[in-house]
């Protein structure tokens, strides 16, 4: 009996998850210590929890236990070893946030502990939560990989987003944060209700949650040329609610506020983690509908007009909006957009046409040269405030040339540069949109690139080549190491890993190899 | 082709219609129809048979409604709790199923005990 009890097997999967949720107990009691000592050990926990999850993912996936029971029961999950790429790369660009993270939270509280002014408080200080809910959330993505019924997937997206909430909220005394915080619990809400509610007519339209099970009942659909239309519109509308967690249009609008009134480290959290939950999402989605109606790119005729749509919209508006910005938080929020814009290239080339690894591999490399750009906005102050106009950044090589040269690598990068590490990404995805004949797409793609080169052309020139402005002269270095670290870090990974640029791709093309991908049903029209 | 058989939802159209018919005969018959009579006493504010004290705005001590927060752990935990007491009692003794049940609720219960020292240490109960 295969599927006597697949619970307990899968179990086995989510040990990693598991790791980081006894991190996530500590870490909630030792925030509330009163001693600083063990409260400034905070962020080290988060790390090595990750780590610990880092190698667990290895070695449950690679395991003979693992590929045991994944070859005993392939219906465990629609894409087993997409959860192994994604969570690693989860878990390592989860350390390198919490590195930039450090010193972000309850800074005053803990300066004004620290000279006296009050004594520790447990119920004013959050800086164990914060941290709490970074793990708890990066559990979320770990855990939308191994979804294999709507329930779970469900679950895990809002285990993703329900603490970023949170996190912006506490992430900075300002009002701005709370403002931010609301405003995207609230259309966050109206996402979740909206892909329910597609999540509801999957249901309706094939009987079943098992995602595995749905992939079937969509093949004999197919196959009897009776495509259930519930189960179109179902899935267009799970896609649009997903669409929020990607900041794809048309559901984008809250990105530049919310990005703008989060402090820099979980701004950089924010366009990562939810953005790659939701990427898992979309894919295991498609993924029940099959890849093979449309003659290039597998999929029914109605979600590739909308995901056609979805796509040019989202890397336009992201980079027009992103030309009219003066702060550099709001940049980098739109073009978190736009990029999300790119990615889908990916998913609509699909699977046949390497889309799938193009979109998984892209992820990974946006995380890093994303955080890299967030790591110098945290790593740099004014009397304690972030910065936060471009005029901040102008001749930023004279007080702080790492931070500059970091800023420049990280834009350059973002942009597409050729030899950095964000140009190979870019050139993988547009290639797997030419395989699938997306030529029309491709070339808007190559368009918005160069409206793009202008503000991050910006970005690259302002620190190293302009005069010092009067408000840069005024920019210190973050008492905390840390942030510092990080962007170094991620800026020497942009420069360096297109070395290892095969491994890394054989790495994502893994992920999606076994056959459940390729061998979708057929959906005529 | 894509095709449904819409006539498969018909009984639902019907039912919606209904409710929004029962919504608004209900409520148009309670305007012509219903008496109305006003008076100082009738006009007050209904407090259970209470007279009423002062303002309704009034402000409560945010500490209520952490206490209210915590309180509710534990009401979801026992909601939790009652279907799997009863299913558990179907299940066959050490089973493997019976061992999955029990360590799921044990983990369960785990995690609440957990959230109520959270709240203890973060001063939820403290009143001063």
């Amino acid at each position: 009996m295969a599927d006597r009890l697949p619970m307990v097997d899968k179990l086995w999967f989510i040990l990693p998850e598991v790791a980081l949720f006894l991190g996530v107990v500590v870490i909630f009691i030792m925030g509330l210590s009163h001693s600083k000592r063990v409260r400034d050990m905070l962020p080290m926990i988060t790390c090595l929890s990750l780590a610990v999850a880092f190698g667990l993912t290895w070695w449950v996936y690679e395991g003979s236990r693992g590929q045991t029971l994944l070859s005993v029961n392939p219906n465990l999950m629609l894409m087993p070893m997409v959860g192994k790429y994604v969570k690693m790369s989860a878990c390592a660009i989860g350390i390198i946030l919490a590195m930039v993270s450090v010193g972000s939270v309850d800074r005053r509280l803990e300066a004004a502990v620290a000279a006296g002014h009050l004594p520790f408080d447990p119920i004013r200080a959050n800086r164990g939560e914060f941290y709490a809910f970074f793990l708890l959330s990066l559990m979320g993505v770990m855990l939308t990989c191994n979804a294999n019924d709507l329930i779970w997937l469900f679950l895990a997206l809002e285990l993703t987003s329900l603490p970023t909430y949170i996190m912006v909220a506490i992430s900075r005394p300002p009002r701005v944060a709370q403002e931010a915080a609301v405003k995207y619990f609230f259309l966050g809400a109206m996402a979740t209700a909206i892909f329910l509610y597609g999540f509801a007519l999957l249901y309706g339209s094939t009987g079943t949650m098992i995602l595995t099970e749905m992939q079937r009942a969509f093949a004999a659909q197919a196959k009897a040329d009776v495509v259930n239309s519930f189960g179109i519109i179902g899935m267009i509308l799970a896609m649009l609610g997903i669409c929020f967690k990607i900041a794809a249009a048309p559901m984008h609008f809250y990105a530049a506020d919310v990005y703008e009134g989060a402090a820099a480290p979980v701004t950089a959290f924010l366009a990562f983690v939810p953005k790659t939950a939701g990427m898992v999402a979309i894919i295991l989605l498609l993924t029940t509908l099959g890849w093979s109606g449309h003659p290039s790119t597998g999929l029914p005729e109605p979600i590739m007009t909308t995901l056609w749509m979805i796509a040019v919209l989202t890397m336009t508006l992201g980079n027009l909006g992103a030309l009219l910005q003066r702060s550099v938080k709001r940049i980098l929020a739109y073009s978190s957009i736009a990029h999300s814009g790119y990615m889908l290239i990916g998913v609509i080339a699909g699977p046949a046409n390497n889309g799938i690894n193009a979109v998984l591999f892209y992820l990974l490399v946006y995380g890093i040269m994303n955080t890299a750009a967030f790591a110098v906005l945290a790593a740099l102050e004014r009397r304690g405030q972030e910065i936060e106009t471009m005029e901040d950044l102008a001749g930023l090589r004279i007080k702080h040339p790492g931070m500059a040269v970091v800023m420049a690598i990280a834009s350059g990068s973002l942009l597409g540069v050729p030899p950095l590490l964000g140009f190979f990404a870019k050139l993988y995805l547009f290639i797997a949109g030419i395989q699938a004949g997306q030529i029309v797409l491709v070339v808007i793609a190559g368009l918005n690139t160069a409206i793009s080169a202008w503000y991050y052309l910006g970005l690259v020139t302002l620190p190293i080549m302009a005069k010092p402005s009067a408000q840069s002269e005024t920019i210190v270095r973050s008492p905390f190491p840390w942030p510092r670290i990080a962007g170094i870090v991620t800026a020497v990974a942009v420069v360096v890993l297109p070395l290892f640029l095969g491994p890394l791709i054989r790495a994502s093309q893994a992920a999606t190899t076994p056959a459940s991908l390729t061998t979708g049903v057929t959906i005529s029209k | 082709m894509l095709a449904v058989d819409l006539n498969a939802y018909i009984p639902v159209g019907i039912l919606v219609l209904m409710a929004i018919i029962f919504v608004i005969v209900n409520l148009a018959a309670t305007h012509v129809l219903g008496p109305k009579r006003h008076g100082a006493e009738k006009d007050i504010a209904y407090e259970s048979g209470m007279n009423p004290i002062g303002t309704a705005r009034k402000r409560f001590n945010v500490r209520f409604y952490i206490l209210a927060m915590t309180f509710l752990v534990f009401d979801v935990e026992i909601i939790f709790l009652y279907p799997w007491a009863v299913t558990f009692t179907k299940l066959a003794p050490q089973s493997d199923e019976a061992t999955l049940f029990l360590g799921r609720i044990m983990f369960f219960i785990a995690t609440s005990i957990l959230a109520y020292i959270y709240a203890w240490r973060k001063g939820v109960f403290r009143w001063d």
